[in-house]
């Protein structure tokens, strides 16, 4: 059976592309048949951060007005068996997607047998936001640890619970998980940041897990490539673990204290 | 000159700021003429905004918020059936009020039974940030706790089991008598039957466990010592 997840969070920049493509590659390569959908239409860049920015022939407005058929649009990741990208439209503007059109190309997706379909949401509360997590049965909601960031998740949490399908049509509420990113322990012991339960006591959703800040995500997106393929980064790790967890395997959370500085480092620097 | 604004209590004992007209520097003008005449008592009071009019200016209601917070009131929300109204609502961030009149029928909503029992409204998760609930003639109860930025009314109590952050109204169509308790109590702002305090206004000592607020003689009484 077909899962659609949407990984959203409200405010802009917090890291829901650089989970989107990592968890979609996880899931693959699990096994499992995944489709990744760029709903950021006008500004997209999860094709940039897969690496296959220079194969998009035809784009996810493309299918939803029926300009290409599904097939001719799916982007078959090179890496990883099982993943396909369908990346958004840099020249079109945000009103070219209908909530009619979305529904049959993830409609047909669950048709094609594929397990996962995650939606890669844009930034906001508004229209583009609404559809992106319209269709979901669970969600991924990605926060930073500062207030702006977890006041605008729980915003969107009750989006969530009072504009999606399921809830207009009485179903199961959407499941609810947690990915809490950019996480520096070290700011947190200065009181810089939010810490891990400061976040959960507030929103009191399943935390999936906590991705470190790391110099390895920007060096991954500007290669093209997913974090979670950089098997020497934390990041990948601790997306890995998520990915472990969002398919139910219980696992301790780790990357949540901050590593003693050694003398080395103390002399040097970082 | 005919009338631009008429300040008037209203059945929710919070201020209701009439609007007469759709030009915003008139109405700033006549708004700022009412409080000359009393600075004192508008510092700090929740408004109730109601358009007399239809507002064509796409930007009046946040122009206006604007113009009241600067003031330091505190616009809360709106009275109106107008549908293009709402949506200048919702954007400048006021509460909409049903327009109808106390006496009237309570108008059925997704989570009140026409008939029957009025028995408490009862939330079971959180209230989050943007969430507004409102339980007509009824008490409230929530099961989770009242986020920042969320806020719940209610004609009658306000029980909350997780803590209070946002914003609580009890006894909102001037039932006096009305109750706020709170497992934890961190408000951005109480208010029962239109007496209202905002977080910074309330003794530190009673934002640690569990507390029952009621009206006394026009003042808030904070009690935390009812469990034990
Ligand atoms: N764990 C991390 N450590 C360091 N940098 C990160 C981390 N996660 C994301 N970033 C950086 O944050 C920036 C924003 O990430 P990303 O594009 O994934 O966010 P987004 O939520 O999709 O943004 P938008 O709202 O614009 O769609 C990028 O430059 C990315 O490299
Ligand atoms: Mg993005």
């Amino acid at each position: 059976m077909s899962r659609v997840i949407v990984v959203t969070s409200g405010k802009g920049g917090v890291g829901k592309t650089t989970t989107s493509a990592s968890i979609s590659a996880g899931l693959a390569l699990k096994g499992y048949k995944v489709a990744v959908i760029d709903f950021d239409v006008g500004l997209r860049n999860l094709d940039l951060i897969m690496g296959c920015e220079r194969r998009v022939v035809y784009d996810f407005v493309n299918v939803v007005q029926g300009e290409a058929t599904l097939n001719q649009a799916l982007i078959r990741d090179k890496r990883t068996k099982n993943l396909y990208i369908l990346a958004a439209s840099q020249t079109r503007d945000k009103d070219a997607l209908t909530q009619e059109g979305v529904g049959k190309v993830i409609d047909d997706l669950k048709e094609d047998g594929f397990d996962f379909i995650i939606c890669d949401s844009p930034a906001g509360i508004e229209k583009g936001a609404q559809l992106a997590l319209y269709f979901a049965d669970e969600a991924i909601v990605v926060t930073n640890p500062e207030v702006s960031s977890v006041r605008d998740s729980d915003r969107i949490l009750g989006i969530l619970q009072a504009k999606s399908k399921r809830a207009e049509g009485g179903d199961e509420p959407i499941i609810e998980h947690l990915v809490l990113t950019r996480y520096n322990p070290s700011r947190v012991e200065t009181g810089e940041m939010l810490s891990v339960e400061d976040v959960t006591d507030l929103l009191n959703i399943k935390l999936l897990g906590v991705i470190p800040e790391s110099e390895q995500v920007l060096n991954a997106s500007n290669s093209g490539q997913p974090v979670i393929l950089d098997e020497d980064s934390d990041a990948a790790h601790a997306y890995m673990d998520v990915v472990d967890r969002f398919l139910g395997e219980e696992k301790e959370h780790r990357f949540l204290i901050a590593e003693k500085k050694g003398l080395f480092k103390k002399i040097f620097g970082k | 000159m005919s009338k631009i604004v008429d300040l008037k209590g209203s059945i929710l004992s919070l201020t209701v700021l009439n609007l007469f007209s759709d030009q915003i520097d008139e109405t700033k003008k006549a708004i700022a003429a009412k409080i000359e005449q009393a600075p004192d008592f508008f510092v700090g009071i929740p408004i109730v905004l109601e358009p007399q009019i239809t507002l064509k200016d796409p930007t009046f209601l946040a122009l206006l918020v604007e113009y009241l917070t600067q003031l330091q009131m505190i616009p809360i929300g709106i009275r109106t059936e107008d549908e293009a109204i709402k949506e200048q609502a919702e954007y400048a961030g006021l509460a909409i009020f049903p327009r109808e009149k106390l006496k009237n029928r309570p108008k059925r909503t997704k989570n009140e039974p026409e008939e029957g029992l009025k028995t408490a409204l009862m939330v079971k998760n959180s209230v989050r940030s943007g969430q507004q609930i409102y339980a007509k003639d009824r008490d409230l109860i929530v099961m989770g706790s009242i986020n920042p930025g969320a806020e719940v009314v209610a004609d009658g109590h306000v029980h909350v089991f997780g803590k209070v952050m946002g914003k609580v109204f009890a006894g909102s169509s001037g039932d006096t008598q009305a109750k706020i308790f709170a497992k934890q109590l961190n408000p951005e702002l109480v208010c029962i039957a239109g007496m209202y305090q905002l977080s910074e206004d309330i003794d530190e000592s009673f934002k640690n466990g569990f507390i029952e607020i009621s009206l006394n003689d026009g003042k808030l009484v904070f009690n935390p010592g009812l469990l034990d």
